[in-house]
């Protein structure tokens, strides 16, 4: 393939990459809301790793001679959120959604924004069973996500 | 963050779906980039890929062993590290490699042991066993991420999501525990 084409998918790779991650950080702004006090500090910690991955993507989208993608103004939640146990799903979804955006970068670039998105991804998927409980045995990988999920049992 | 309740929030040019839309053009794009073009952008040499790919088929069918030295050692731990192991018993498959029953493998055995400290028997310990199945799951999983610079697109994207369940299990083995 091109040397172009490839430079194309890789800057398409990280907007998506940038608008999950604008998204996930408008939605740990409903989840720090509800969530229970024990708890807020997680999701605060989750909420900054969210806002660096996101202005790291957009220094590498400038760096490439893209424009980033913008955040939207509001998201619908896919569901209300009108408590913790709610927030707690929320953010695990959040996770879930940007940890299958980083597989794609992965995929789409390489050296060191490969081996960047790598750990996006890793981070993701363990803030994912922190929230959830449930690991699955390829994280960010929707297409090997319906062949069913172990579960494990953590006492948190 | 305020956010505006559902009910009335559902209009408006700039709102998006926080999810559903957005997920939906991941999936797409995972599946329409998926095959044609599977070397993607940097595409290492056949045999670098092929190395890489019988080399993670080893590690997980290793990892699956100590999972089984863990288990027989520890029967009141096997119900808590079952689903992990069945996971990397997928992902061995996942790599082409082939994990039996009992945990032997169908491909050389594993040349490269996880970590350096072991050998397929478990430590005295529940804690102390659980803990060395983590620090194995863990080196593993970086191990993994360094080698997902130098293979294609397609085959790095496995390595990274493979890589990030090992770092899961870690996690589950260790702070999940307590």
């Amino acid at each position: 393939m091109s040397e172009k084409a490839s430079g194309k998918q890789e800057l398409t790779a990280l907007q998506e990459a940038l608008a999950a991650e604008h998204a996930a950080v408008y939605g740990y702004g409903v989840v720090g809301g509800r969530i229970r006090e024990g708890r807020r500090t997680e999701a605060r910690s989750a909420y900054d790793a969210h806002r660096a991955r996101r202005d790291a993507l957009a220094r590498d989208i400038r760096d490439l001679g893209g424009t980033p993608v913008a955040a939207a103004a509001a998201y619908a939640l896919p569901f209300p959120v009108p408590d913790s146990a709610a927030a707690v799903r929320l953010a695990a979804q959040l996770e879930d959604r940007v940890a299958g955006v980083y597989s794609d970068v992965v995929r789409a670039t390489g050296g060191e924004r490969r081996r960047s998105a790598a750990e996006a991804l890793r981070e993701a998927a363990v803030r994912a069973v922190r929230w959830s409980g449930e690991s699955v045995a390829f994280p960010g990988l929707a297409e090997r996500a319906a062949t069913g999920s172990a579960s494990a049992t953590p006492t948190a | 963050m305020p956010y505006p309740p559902p009910s009335r929030a559902l209009s408006g040019p700039r709102r998006r779906s926080l999810l559903a839309g957005a997920a939906g053009a991941a999936l797409l794009a995972g599946c329409s980039s998926g095959s044609g073009e599977s070397d993607g952008s940097t595409s290492g040499s056949p045999s670098i890929a092929e190395k890489v790919r019988a080399r993670a088929a080893r590690d997980s069918a290793g990892l699956v062993e100590r999972y089984d030295a863990v288990i027989a050692a520890h029967p009141a731990v096997a119900e808590r590290v079952r689903s992990l192991r069945a996971e990397v018993v997928r992902h061995a498959e996942a790599f082409g490699g082939t994990v039996g029953k009992s945990g032997a493998t169908a491909s050389e055995s594993p040349s490269a042991s996880p970590s350096p400290s072991a050998s397929a028997t478990a430590p005295v310990t529940e804690k102390d066993a659980l803990a060395d199945l983590a620090a194995a799951e863990r080196a593993l999983a970086d191990r993994r991420t360094a080698a997902l610079v130098d293979v294609p697109g397609e085959l790095a994207r496995l390595l990274a999501s493979v890589a990030a369940a090992g770092a899961v299990h870690a996690y589950l083995l260790t702070e999940g525990a307590r």
